[in-house]
């Protein structure tokens, strides 16, 4: 299958990217959330009161946390039909929470 | 309408070449191929069977996205440029047309064909599962796949590894998994397990997304994920 001429979509052809569809950004965001979560936790652990940073921690945890919940309920028998749905209510629910947690200033 | 057309052949340059085609009412993107072979250019090369949206044969990627070219309606479409372009994850023929033969040699490498098993006669001939029972209902939806190829081009896994066998096998292998006549489960099962298999699917679903059939080839492979595990754990999967 890979010694003939096969097309596949590249990640820098535009028109591979075109018509992605939801399960792939949702994949996709959760990864690039927790490749950002790294860098994000090594910055907290050397200054834990920068406020932009806490930012971007509660953002990020959340975005990875919720888009993970939305794969488990898949995996465990929650029919793929509504992976869509799973995936608007993760990233409402995310703004809703960091909303919620923000404004709460816990110290 | 300009269609922007895929063309490739054995010794030629890929390039996409472009067709002015008059729209009209009711014109798939189907029609719209047929016109300009018969008209402007005899040398493109597509493959088509039935034309009602039952074979399968046309699948393609029309604007980005996996469809049979013969339910695509242009009126349908973003408007401007509409893009043509071969089924990915397959061995290019020519233009548009792909050689399907993956999807066989997927099958056979999951050993996706039925293998008779004790309970495949009944005494009074082949065993026959009524249509309204529990075991028939769990597998309604997979055995309506034609084979067209729409969900393998759309897998991002199958593009990224090539031992990856892909939805459609998957999805067969389900049906076959379910199937109490069948007698190669076991067999079956240990090669699922292997890391190139149920552990490779990402859940991303664009299978499900493309399929013309409406056919969830995700949920087949999450439902052989969650029978694999229970195995593990020495639980007789129903």
């Amino acid at each position: 299958m890979r010694d003939r001429k096969t097309l596949r979509r590249r990640i820098g052809s535009a028109e591979a990217w075109r018509d992605t569809k939801a399960g792939m950004w949702a994949w996709l965001l959760q990864r690039v959330a927790a490749v950002g979560l790294v860098a994000v936790i090594a910055l907290h652990l050397k200054d834990p009161f920068l406020r932009t940073v806490q930012a971007a921690l509660l953002a990020l945890v959340l975005l990875h946390g919720l888009l993970g919940i939305r794969a488990i309920l898949l995996d465990f028998g929650l029919p793929a039909r509504w992976h869509r749905l799973l995936f608007l209510l993760a990233l409402l629910g995310g703004v809703a929470a960091f909303a919620f947690f923000w404004r709460w200033r816990w110290y | 309408m300009v269609l922007k057309v895929f063309r490739w052949g054995p010794g030629t340059r890929e390039r996409a070449q472009k067709y002015w085609v008059k729209a009209r009412q009711g014109m798939t993107v189907l029609d719209a191929l047929v016109e300009v072979q018969r008209g402007s250019d005899p040398t493109l090369a597509f493959r088509y069977a039935c034309r009602v949206g039952m074979c399968g044969s046309c699948g393609m990627v029309i604007n980005g996205r996996e469809r049979w070219a013969c339910r695509t309606l242009l009126s349908g479409l973003a408007r401007g440029v509409v893009t043509v372009r071969p089924l990915y994850n397959f061995p290019l023929i020519r233009d548009l047309v792909v050689d399907m033969a993956p999807i066989k040699s997927q099958m056979l490498a999951m050993k996706a064909v039925f293998v008779p098993g004790r309970r495949a006669t009944d005494g009074g001939g082949f065993a026959q599962i009524g249509s309204n029972t529990r075991e028939r209902r769990a597998v309604d939806g997979a055995v309506e796949c034609i084979g067209c190829g729409m969900c393998v081009s759309a897998c991002t896994m199958v593009g990224h590894d090539a031992r990856f066998p892909g939805p459609a096998a998957l999805n067969r292998v389900f049906s076959l998994q379910r199937d109490s006549r069948d007698g190669a489960h076991a067999e079956r099962s240990v090669a699922l397990l292997s890391e190139d298999v149920l552990a490779r699917c990402h859940g991303q679903a664009n299978c499900t997304d493309v399929c013309p059939m409406e056919i969830s080839p995700t949920d087949s492979i999450l439902a052989l994920r969650r029978r694999a595990v229970l195995r593990l754990f020495g639980i007789a999967p129903r």
